[in-house]
């Protein structure tokens, strides 16, 4: 670990001034001890312990450099005073003055691999592996340590330098060190299972979209739908809803080419037809995978669970301007960045 | 004695004097009451009127709240009130045309000769002028409709109207010596056109010269809004509907007026008002316009000329059904509900559609259901269901909870009617219909397959008043 390894070069220092005897102190979490003896003392309180919290086993065991013993140093005689009226001790990294260590000496370690792996090529960002680093509220925990926003994300640039090493020219040693900032689980460890078609033809797609959950199955037909056992202009008084409905069929081309029938439960109006949108664009991926980019354009394979998002400009269409499309983040109807979504059939 | 001029002087001032008069010398001075020390008089008097606007007044540039009708600030509304009845004229005015919407030089009309033919299926026919009067007078176009959207009125001949066709062609055939009496339902979704078949079959019936009588909104006769009176030697107790019935008598006779009048009266009906010999069936109903307590004989006297042998077939419809089919609005003596069908005009309609009585000449009687404005009727709604049951011939007929409440007489009369189930246009209707809007330039799209199929799914499925809406109306 990179905090150890400058503790040693600092004790390695202190040692070439004299044989020291290597006191190590166990910080122990001052938080931890706090609280238990709270909760021992207050019988009443109805506040839970938070030890556990604190003292889970993402923090890491923390050891501060021993004091350096300048009587010691010289072998004694008194030799040590007279030496520090010639010598200076200067530590290697600001930190030795400071309460906690492990952020700078994580910093300055990550820096000098840089400098030492930055002749290697690299690859543009958009082309770097996908990493998903720690958060800084995630580094904090780890650290115990109140880390600055703008320190870490110092940090994270030399990070992001160094994820964009060419992957075949990559050293080990960076890989282990960026290990370090990375979360446990990546982008994409986890795959779904692919959807499959049923002996009825049927493929199944889930959305949601604020506290409504639908279910829709999709089966190849001349663009029927049912939803709850209502037909479209039955569930959904609104024409806005109903195109919201089928809008992955719609953007798609492929209306008249599939029945829909949907199960959808909670929640508003408005909300169970976007939840349907997405439900149905998942179906419609089992049975057609190569509409992804379509429908990713046509803005219905992105779950929105949020109600509220920044107003922004409405997009309104020529040819059917009462329409208002979803926006490039979600299946809402607020378009963000002010572009217009033009739908193209992939066929 | 100055201590008694200085006491006069102090009284004087107590009433309030000027100092003027109480330096006046004393032989001016009048002769003083007895109480002249009392304070009592100037505090019973009236007490000074209160200053108006004793609030300090508005900062210089500051604007106050000025509501004071007719005050500088406020805007007179000059505009004219509507008078009564304007405002609901306007809401019940029917528009069958739109000038600024194109003519469509295709639409053909329908004529007496092919009324019925199979090969206007899937087309839209215009509807001669005659008959568009003629409906205009029975109250078949609602205000709702979009006939105000184009030229002139036209409908979409769709199977459904295809399989009213053919129950006519079937009622006006002869068959043996007694003609057929058809008798239907219709139901099906909200804006599905119910409404609009039950228009076609009239027109259909108008152009086939027949008789028609439609009773336009069975929620107008039954909510109580006309006067009723008891029928006298009823039994059990019915009651007319004076006002309602001329008024009906009148729709009938400005509908059939050219074949009312070429049939003159054979029976001889008893009436309350003279009757000149030979007079024909116009003058009849004449008399029942003119004078309403007479309408109700009048018209058991047109219904009997109606159904002598040798004359035309009867279309009677009603729109509404389910209104009819519990108890009416109306009170009897005793402050009981009255049921609907102890209303004549009622028990006349339903009477029929039971099949209790049938039409000699032939003829339909046809009700359409509303799926927006109608009362909850268990009874019509189970029977609808089982009449779908034994239409598609299913093994389970569904049978009515015992445990439940059901007026048994709606459920008498609907006992073995049969219905017409209006679902949706099929893909080559709404394609028919969608490049009829466009050729009348209400719609503005290029009209191909995918257009046509989005719009019917949105719509739905077909139905045709959402596909008037999402093409139509809905254009921005």
């Amino acid at each position: 670990m990179a905090h150890r390894e400058f503790s040693r070069g600092v004790r390695r220092a202190v040692d070439s001034l004299g044989n020291l005897p290597r006191s190590q102190c166990e910080r122990t979490i001052r938080i931890a001890r706090r609280s238990f003896h709270g909760s021992a003392s207050r019988c009443v309180s109805t506040t839970t312990v938070r030890s556990a919290e604190f003292t889970s086993d993402t923090q890491e065991k923390f050891t501060a450099a021993p004091p350096i013993d300048f009587g010691k140093a010289s072998g004694g005689k008194g030799g040590g005073k007279r030496l520090l009226q010639t010598l200076r001790v200067v530590p290697a990294s600001p930190s030795y003055f400071s309460a906690k260590p492990t952020f700078t000496d994580d910093y300055i370690s990550l820096t000098a691999l840089l400098r030492r792996v930055a002749t290697l090529p690299i690859i543009p960002t958009s082309e770097a592996p996908k990493v998903a680093w720690k958060t800084i509220d995630q580094y904090r925990i780890m650290t115990n340590e109140p880390v600055k926003t703008q320190r870490f994300h110092k940090m994270l640039h030399v990070l992001r330098r160094l994820n964009c090493i060419h992957p075949t020219l990559m050293p080990p040693e960076v890989m282990q060190a960026m290990q370090r900032y990375k979360k446990d689980v990546q982008p994409g460890d986890i795959k779904p299972a692919p959807g499959v078609i049923d002996e009825w033809g049927r493929a199944k797609g889930v959305g949601r979209r604020k506290t409504s959950s639908a279910v829709a199955w999709l089966v190849e037909g001349e663009g029927e739908a049912l939803i709850n056992g209502k037909s479209l202009a039955q569930f959904f008084g609104r024409l806005h809803d109903r195109e919201s409905a089928v809008w992955a069929l719609k953007a798609t081309h492929r209306l008249d080419k599939y029945n829909v029938f949907g199960l959808v439960t909670g929640g508003g109006v408005t909300g169970q037809a976007e939840a349907l949108t997405l439900a149905v664009a998942k179906a419609l991926l089992v049975h057609e995978p190569a509409l992804k980019p379509a429908l990713r354009r046509g803005e219905s394979v992105t779950a929105n669970l949020l109600p509220f998002h920044p107003p922004s400009r409405l997009v309104s269409f020529p040819s059917e301007p009462h329409v208002r499309r979803p926006c490039f983040i979600c299946s809402c109807r607020l378009t963000r960045g002010g572009g217009r979504i033009v739908v193209t059939s992939p066929a | 004695m100055p201590s008694s001029v200085c006491l006069r002087v102090f009284s004087q001032l107590s009433r309030d004097r000027t100092a003027l008069a109480a330096a006046a010398p004393r032989g001016l001075l009048p002769a003083l009451p007895a109480s002249c020390f009392s304070t009592s008089a100037p505090r019973c008097a009236n007490p000074a009127p209160k200053k108006k606007n004793m609030t300090a007044a508005p900062k210089r540039g500051a604007r106050t709240l000025n509501v004071k009708k007719g005050g500088k600030g406020v805007a007179q509304d000059t505009s004219k009130r509507a008078a009564p009845g304007e405002r609901k004229a306007m809401r019940k005015r029917i528009v069958l045309s739109n000038n600024n919407a194109l003519e469509v030089r295709s639409l053909q009309d329908l004529d007496k000769p092919s009324a019925l033919s199979e090969r206007h299926e899937g087309q839209v026919r215009g509807i001669p002028e005659d008959v568009v009067d003629s409906l205009r007078a029975v109250e078949a176009f609602k205000p709702a409709q979009g006939w105000s959207l184009f030229r002139r009125p036209a409908t979409l001949m769709r199977k459904q109207t295809m399989q009213l066709a053919q129950l006519l062609k079937d009622a006006e055939t002869t068959d043996g010596e007694q003609r057929k009496t058809i008798r239907r339902v219709l139901v099906g979704e909200r804006m599905s056109g119910k409404t609009t078949l039950l228009l076609q079959a009239l027109a259909m019936a108008f152009l086939r010269d027949w008789v028609v009588i439609n009773l336009p909104e069975a929620q107008d006769i039954v909510n109580a809004h006309t006067e009723y009176a008891l029928l006298p030697d009823s039994h059990p107790v019915q009651y007319t509907q004076n006002t309602y019935t001329g008024n009906l008598l009148s729709q009938i006779l400005k509908a059939n007026e050219r074949i009312l009048d070429t049939m003159s009266v054979t029976t001889n009906p008893t009436l309350p008002l003279p009757l000149l010999p030979n007079a024909t069936l116009k003058q009849l109903v004449q008399l029942g316009v003119s004078d309403t307590e007479a309408s109700w004989p009048v018209f058991v006297a047109l219904w009997q000329e109606l159904t002598q042998p040798g004359r035309p077939p009867i279309m009677l419809a009603m729109d509404g059904l389910a209104h009819i089919m519990q108890d009416s609005e109306y009170l009897s003596a005793e402050a009981a509900p009255v049921h609907a069908h102890d209303l004549t005009l009622v028990r006349h309609f339903v009477d029929h559609l039971a099949g209790r009585k049938s039409l000699p000449n032939g003829g339909m009687v046809l009700a359409a259901t509303s799926k927006s404005n109608a009362p909850a009727s268990p009874a019509l709604d189970f029977s609808v269901q089982v009449a779908e049951a034994r239409q598609s011939r299913l093994e389970n007929i569904p049978s009515w909870n015992r445990y439940k409440r059901v007026d048994e007489r709606a459920m008498d009369v609907l006992k073995d009617v049969d219905v017409i189930k209006v679902g949706g246009l099929s893909k080559e209707e709404a394609r028919a219909i969608i490049e009829y809007y466009a050729e009348s330039g209400m719609l503005r799209a290029k009209v191909d397959e995918g257009f046509v199929t989005e719009k019917w799914s949105l719509a739905g499925m077909g139905n045709v008043g959402e596909l008037e809406r999402v093409t139509v109306r809905l254009r921005i």
